[in-house]
């Protein structure tokens, strides 16, 4: 597993506590799993995610990610609806952990309220909680 | 939390025969409470079940190779759950654990997580002279390419559920109705068909208990069902705690 040192974390992305990352592009948020995570999880093997049209509150859960190790659920970072879904990691769940942060991302939003996005952590406010939990 | 002394506690609650499904809403009703903090401690729940097959995330019911008309006469069960990996047989004479704990305050990531669980029943097997070992193909334990001990781990905001499953004197027929884990040509073994005798299930408790104690670096404290105040209703009448 990686150290906390070498963990990606892009500071252009806010982060939510179980590591979800969310990344403001045009009108929509796009969401996907962290670095830490995907590193934490091991080889992804499968991931559900939800149908485009759904709409949840931050914190419900939008998708199940499973790896060699464990399933873990997801919980969406902002509210809103879900108006696309990365049809790729059907798949090819392996982008997840190939790449967090692009083509291994999952959902995107049509996000409700943006100022939400101010309630998520930013790059080095992950990596200072990720530091306490060492 | 109080910790007495250096070591941290989890409280241990150990269950009969309980049917699976009550079973998983105990656990998902444990984890809610570890969530909210009306529980403050990790709780590992050790049991064992009726007969009845499980399938993970990723479904598995292909993997059923009987029909489900067969497995009805023969008065098993099939069950979606929501652990990790594929169809598996649960049943008497198999000792599950399923450890309710806050991953993030016990500071341990999955992938360790897993691998302690995988440890413990390793060397629960080496206290009987069975050498058991981890395999790449999938989790779990296997003496010679045979699973003696299956993981399904499930994290749920950072607090763990299912757990472990190790076969000790479990009937191993029903294994060969399915494909188990998914995986074609895998044959499944137990402490007693390794050893050609049956083996006290209490005795092999007893061990796993020590395992998880040491594996983990915890103290186990007994606790019934009923001294769990808020769990008292979760399961039905007719099981009880011992």
């Amino acid at each position: 597993m990686k150290e906390i040192n070498e963990l990606i974390l892009p500071d252009d992305l806010r982060y939510a506590v179980d590591h979800e990352w969310a990344r403001v592009e045009g009108d929509r948020v796009r969401v996907g799993l962290d670095d830490y995570a995907q590193d934490q999880l091991g080889d992804i093997v499968f991931v559900e995610l939800p149908q485009p049209g759904e709409t949840l509150e931050r914190g419900q859960e939008f998708a199940t990610v499973e790896s060699v190790k464990a399933v873990v659920e997801c919980y969406l970072p902002v509210s809103g609806e879900i108006v696309a879904v990365n049809k790729q990691l059907e798949d090819s769940p392996e982008l997840m952990n190939e790449s967090s942060y692009g083509d291994g991302w999952m959902v995107e939003v049509n996000p409700k309220d943006l100022s939400e996005m101010d309630d998520l952590m930013t790059s080095a406010e992950n990596l200072e909680r990720l530091k306490g939990a060492e | 939390m109080t910790h007495t002394r250096g070591e941290k506690k989890w409280f241990l609650t150990e269950l009969p025969v309980v049917d699976y499904g009550k079973a998983r809403d105990l656990q998902l009703r444990l984890v809610a409470e570890r969530k909210t903090g009306v529980i403050d401690t990790d709780i590992v729940l050790m049991l064992e079940h009726p007969p009845v097959f499980t399938l993970g995330r990723r479904g598995g019911i292909e993997n059923l190779t009987v029909s489900k008309e067969f497995l009805e006469k023969e008065g098993v069960s099939v069950i979606q759950v929501e652990r990790g990996g594929d169809i598996t047989f649960h049943g008497p004479g198999q000792i599950v654990a399923y450890p309710i704990l806050d991953l993030n305050e016990t500071r341990l990531s999955v992938t360790d997580y897993v691998e302690c669980l995988e440890e413990v029943m390793i060397c629960t097997a080496a206290d009987w002279g069975v050498m058991a070992e981890r395999n790449p193909i999938n989790r779990g334990v296997w003496v010679d390419l045979k699973k003696l001990g299956s993981i399904g781990v499930a994290v749920r905001k950072g607090i763990s559920f299912h757990g472990m499953a190790l076969n000790v004197n479990l009937s191993l027929t029903p294994f060969s109705w399915i494909n188990p884990c998914g995986l074609e040509g895998v044959a499944v073994t137990s402490l007693e068909k390794e050893l050609e005798q049956k083996i006290s299930m209490e005795q092999v408790r007893r061990r796993v208990k020590h395992h998880i104690e040491r594996v983990f670096g915890v103290e186990l404290v007994p606790k019934n069902l009923s001294e769990l105040p808020r769990l008292q209703t979760a399961l039905s009448p007719r099981v009880t705690s011992d």
